[in-house]
Order: structure tokens, then C-alpha cells, then sequence
């Protein structure tokens, strides 16, 4: 009980509960809370590399802890830090749209929401049992709905809020539904229990499973944005404030990969359904390839350009999943979530400040940046190249081991089809960096003041992105 | 006639059918939300229906599947909260709960 009160999901809850209390004794400046926040969470990963809990599935058979759970714990608690650090950036622009009814007031849960979703998006990678995972998850979307719609003054925002929680709404009945079927065709809640009920499992059932595990396939396809369940992304992606957009497409992504892997392996070891899983895999993996990347390409909005990437590169990460059998498949997945969270974030620490002196995130407002903020447009520059997957970034070492799972797995059609979207991407990523290099700049746009934290940000997170592109062994020991 | 397992089932299913089409077909958000409901409350049925009727070695109920209700019934109710929350909100700015009203964005 100690030791389970002692894991990390705990102590983020209590760095949350502190700071809400803090939140109501802070009358002037909020953004301490944030700060105080900040440190904790580094405290938090700090202690995640000294040894912990035990490996193995606990008593209750809920939670689980092995390598891949610490890795995406570690990556939680690293997105969660980064969001609050474009949450501080953002606080001016934040506060022009909610309602002053006092100095500071909505800034506070702004800065604390984003910590209790990391709790539940910590505890959704450690997730062993299907009441966990539907637990969890809702703990996560619905800090995510509030954060959303929490501009209140911006119709964008709103609507977005909207729009996100009617589809977040509807694919929890899909998963539901789906985790209802299956619980009741095998009996057990557990997927340890679902993996060795199976095998005995009559046939008659298995067109009952293959329903039940398609909504809960529809319910994830909503979660990771695969294509054709993509449709609110846009939408959602442009409206929301700057910093949840970027928590939303790296962790909120992340933990749907977790979830989907963890939950079909056990579907796997059924040989009459395993091919009929990669089928549908596959055919996802390549919808998502070939949409997200040919929509990307007239977008002139710099975040609706980032949601579509990010749909795109959805598709690679399903080719990963798609490649079942190859034994680097799981970690090629991680690999590559990893190298997201570094370029997204970059990226979206940029826009955060070329929108808060400009007051709009098409592309045009990025035009001559090189000049007028060499250290922004640099940072954007190497987002921008790894993305887009150029070799020495990380963003090329994903992919190509996104690929080799692929070939590996004989999954050839993917992997055709991932080379030339891989060139589709190269054009939408270089339109930004052309923008910011070969444009001319507005004649009235003023220099950006970048404040000294940011650049230290945006050096860290681009030395990440070029030493992991060449030196990629740390953390792959890390997924092994 | 007694009911079965199937007879079950089969209002579960409907209940999400029309929790789903009303999704998809109705165009105020309030109705929407509670078409949302309904298909909460399908997978609810169907979940008692299942432990009632799928007994365990010892005689006793699926109690997990039970439990799993109970979570189901609250986190529904604390996505209302939050939801009615947020179309109030989307009231009071656009005086409108209507989906096509919602069109600000498009490329």
C-alpha cells in the first residue's frame, strides 16, 4: 500500500492538490504557480531514474510496471514541464480572453489542469485492466475539454471546446461499448486475463470480439488522430490555446499509441484474428500516410499546418504498430514518439512567441523572422528539418526505424507509400523555413524578445534533436 | 418467456444505435449530448446484462463488469458537468447551440 502510495501518478496529484491550494492564497501574480510547478516536475523526472516500483503487475492486477511504462512516464512528465513552460509564455494572450473578474483570475487552473492530466496520462501508460484504461483516460479528456474551451472570450476557442467535447464524447461510447463486448464474450477485465481466456475462447464468438475490438479501435483512431477519424483535428488544433494544442498532439498522442499496442497484443496471440488486425492496421496506416500529408500541403495557417503534420506523422507511428512481428516495432514507436515531443515542442515554442507579438499564427506572420529574431528562426529551422526528416535529426532516425520494423514485418506497400509522403512533407516544412528566410519582412513588424528561459529552451531542445539524430543509443537503451 | 441474454443485447444495441444516430442526424448540442448519454447508458445494460447472465466457476456474477458500471455512471455524470459547462459558455457568446452555427473555421 505504501509502496503504491508512493508511485509517481501520487505524487503528481499532490504537486496538483498543493498547487491549487497555493492557486487560492496567491492574490497578484499567478506565475509562480507555474514555476513552482515547473520545479516539481523536474523534481518528479528527477526521481523517476532512481529505482522505484518493482516490475511486474501489482495485486490488483490494474497497474503495471515494466521499462516501456517508465519511458512514457518520463515522457509524460517531460511534455507536461515543457507545456507549462509555453503556458508561462502564453499567460498575456491567455488572459486578454477570459473573463477579468480579478487580476489573475482563470490563469491559475490554466497552469494546474495540465498537472493532473499528466497524473492520468502517467497512470494510462501503467494501465493493465480495461476499467483502468477507460479511467484514466476520461481523467485526461476531461482536463483536456476544460483547457480547451478555457479562453472564454475567443470564439475559436470555444468552438473548438465544443467540437472537442462532442467527438471526445462520442469515442468514449465507441470504447465503451467496444470494452463491453469484450469483457463480456472473455469475463475478464484484465488484459493479462483476456490474453489466456482467448485461446479458449468458441469460434462462433470471434466476429462478437472482432466488433468489440473495432470500436475500441475507432475510439483509439479518435484519440491519435488516424485518418478517418481525423476530421476534428483542425479544428480543435487551431482554436485551442497554443500550449494545449502542443500537449494535445504529443502526449495525448502518445498515450493513444500505448494504449492501442497494449491492447491489441493480447488479440495478437490469436492466430484467426491476427491477420485480420494487421489488415485494418494497414489500411489505416496508409489512409492516415496519404491524408495528412497531401492536406498539409495548401495550408497557410502555421497551427493548422502543425495539426495536419501531426496527422501525418500519426501515420507513420501506425505503420510501427502495423508492423506486427518485427521485434523493433515497439521500440521504433517510442523511438519515434520520443523525437515528436522534441520537434513539436520546438516548434510550438516559437509560434508561441511570434503569435504573442504579431497576434496570429498564419505563415505570412513568420515572413523574414530570420531577421528580425535570428535565435526563433533558427530554433524553428531545425523543427522544421527534423520533421520534415532530414538526416543527423532525429526526425530521420525515427522514420528509418519506423521502416526497417516495416520491412522486417514485409509490410513493402507501407513502406513505399511512407518514402514519398516523406517527400510531400519536405515541401510544407520548407514553405515555413522559406517564409522565414527568403521573404521579405513587413515593414512595421518590431523584434521579438525572446526571454532568457525560452532560449535556454530552445537550445536544449535543439541540441536534443541533432545529438539523438547522431547518437540515438541512450535512448534506445532506455526501450530495450 | 423469460428474457435471455440475447433479448438484452438487442435493446443495449438498439439503445446505441439511437444514441448514435442522434449523434450523427441531430443538430442542437443539447440533444447531441444527450444522444451521448444514451450510448453511455447501452454499454452500461450490456455490461449487467453479461456479468448476470455469464456466471463465474462459483455460481457468482462477473463482479468486474459490475464495477466497471459504477465508473462508467460517474464519469458520465462529471462529462456532463463539464460539458453543460461548456455549451453554457458557447451560449453566452453566440446565443446559438446549433452545430452549423459553429463554422468560424475553414481553410
Amino acid at each position: 500500500m505504501t509502496a503504491f502510495l508512493l508511485s509517481p501518478e501520487f505524487r503528481v496529484v499532490f504537486l496538483g492538490i498543493f498547487l491549487l491550494m497555493l492557486d487560492s492564497f496567491t492574490k497578484t501574480d499567478k506565475r509562480y504557480i507555474a514555476w513552482a510547478g515547473i520545479v516539481g516536475l523536474v523534481i518528479l523526472f528527477g526521481f523517476s531514474f532512481f529505482p522505484g516500483l518493482p516490475e511486474g503487475v501489482f495485486p490488483p492486477g490494474f497497474y503495471l510496471s515494466d521499462p516501456t511504462a517508465l519511458f512514457f512516464k518520463r515522457f509524460m512528465l517531460l511534455s507536461t514541464i515543457l507545456t507549462l513552460a509555453l503556458a508561462l509564455d502564453y499567460s498575456k494572450v491567455y488572459q486578454e480572453y477570459i473573463p477579468a473578474g480579478r487580476p489573475g483570475a482563470g490563469l491559475g487552473e490554466f497552469y494546474i489542469l495540465p498537472i493532473f492530466a499528466c497524473a492520468g496520462f502517467m497512470w494510462l501508460v501503467s494501465a493493465a485492466d480495461f476499467i483502468m484504461i477507460f479511467v484514466s483516460l476520461e481523467l485526461v479528456t476531461m482536463c483536456f475539454y476544460v483547457l480547451v474551451a478555457s479562453m472564454r472570450k475567443n470564439l475559436l476557442s470555444l468552438e473548438a471546446g465544443v467540437k472537442y467535447l462532442i467527438l471526445g464524447a462520442l469515442s468514449t461510447g465507441f470504447l465503451v461499448y467496444g470494452i463491453t463486448w469484450v469483457i463480456g464474450l472473455t469475463g475478464h477485465t484484465s488484459l493479462d486475463g483476456i490474453r489466456e481466456v482467448l485461446p479458449i475462447v468458441p469460434q462462433g464468438y470471434q466476429v462478437a470480439l472482432m466488433f468489440g475490438l473495432g470500436l475500441i479501435l475507432v475510439a483509439v483512431g479518435f484519440k491519435v488522430a488516424a485518418v478517418p477519424f481525423q476530421f476534428w483535428v483542425p479544428d480543435v488544433y487551431q482554436g485551442a490555446p497554443t500550449p494545449v494544442t502542443a500537449y494535445l498532439s504529443v502526449a495525448s498522442k502518445a498515450a493513444g499509441f500505448v494504449v492501442l499496442m497494449r491492447v491489441i497484443e493480447p488479440f495478437l496471440t490469436v492466430p484467426g484474428l491476427e491477420q485480420k488486425i494487421v489488415t485494418v492496421l494497414t489500411v489505416l496506416a496508409a489512409l492516415t500516410l496519404l491524408y495528412g500529408n497531401l492536406a498539409a500541403l495548401p495550408q497557410t495557417n502555421f497551427k493548422r499546418l502543425l495539426a495536419y503534420s501531426s496527422i501525418a506523422h500519426a501515420g507513420y507511428l501506425l505503420v510501427g504498430v502495423a508492423s506486427v512481428g518485427a521485434e523493433a516495432s515497439g521500440p521504433a514507436v517510442g523511438f519515434y514518439l520520443g523525437g515528436y515531443l522534441l520537434m513539436t515542442f520546438l516548434a510550438f515554442l516559437v509560434l508561441v512567441h511570434v503569435g504573442r507579438v504579431t497576434g496570429g499564427d498564419d505563415i505570412s506572420d513568420f515572413n523574414g523572422l530570420g531577421r528580425r529574431s535570428p535565435v526563433l528562426a533558427l530554433g524553428l529551422l531545425i523543427a522544421m528539418l527534423s520533421l520534415a526528416g532530414l538526416p543527423f535529426t532525429i526526425g530521420f532516425l525515427g522514420k528509418f526505424l519506423i521502416f526497417e520494423a516495416a520491412m522486417q514485418s514485409h509490410q513493402y506497400l507501407l513502406v513505399v507509400l511512407g518514402a514519398v509522403t516523406v517527400a510531400c512533407g519536405f515541401y510544407y516544412y520548407l514553405k515555413v523555413v522559406r517564409a522565414m528566410y527568403w521573404q521579405p519582412v513587413v515593414a512595421e513588424a518590431p523584434a521579438i524578445p525572446v526571454p532568457v528561459f525560452t532560449r535556454f529552451l530552445i537550445a536544449l531542445l535543439s541540441a536534443a534533436i541533432i545529438i539523438f539524430g547522431i547518437y540515438p543509443q541512450p535512448l534506445l537503451a532506455m526501450l530495450r | 418467456m423469460t428474457p435471455t441474454l440475447a433479448h438484452y443485447l438487442i435493446v443495449s444495441g438498439l439503445l446505441f444505435t439511437i444514441g448514435l444516430a442522434g449523434v450523427m442526424l441531430r443538430r442542437n448540442i443539447i440533444i447531441i449530448f444527450m444522444c451521448l448519454e444514451l450510448m453511455l447508458n447501452a454499454a452500461n445494460l450490456s455490461l449487467v446484462a453479461f456479468s448476470r447472465y455469464n456466471l463465474t466457476m462459483e455460481g457468482l456474477p462477473n463482479y468486474n463488469g459490475q464495477i466497471l458500471v459504477f465508473f462508467i455512471i460517474t464519469v458520465a455524470a462529471a462529462e456532463v458537468a463539464v460539458g453543460l459547462a461548456i455549451i453554457v459558455a458557447l451560449f453566452r457568446a453566440r446565443q446559438t447551440t446549433h452545430v452549423e452555427d459553429l463554422d468560424s473555421m475553414k481553410f
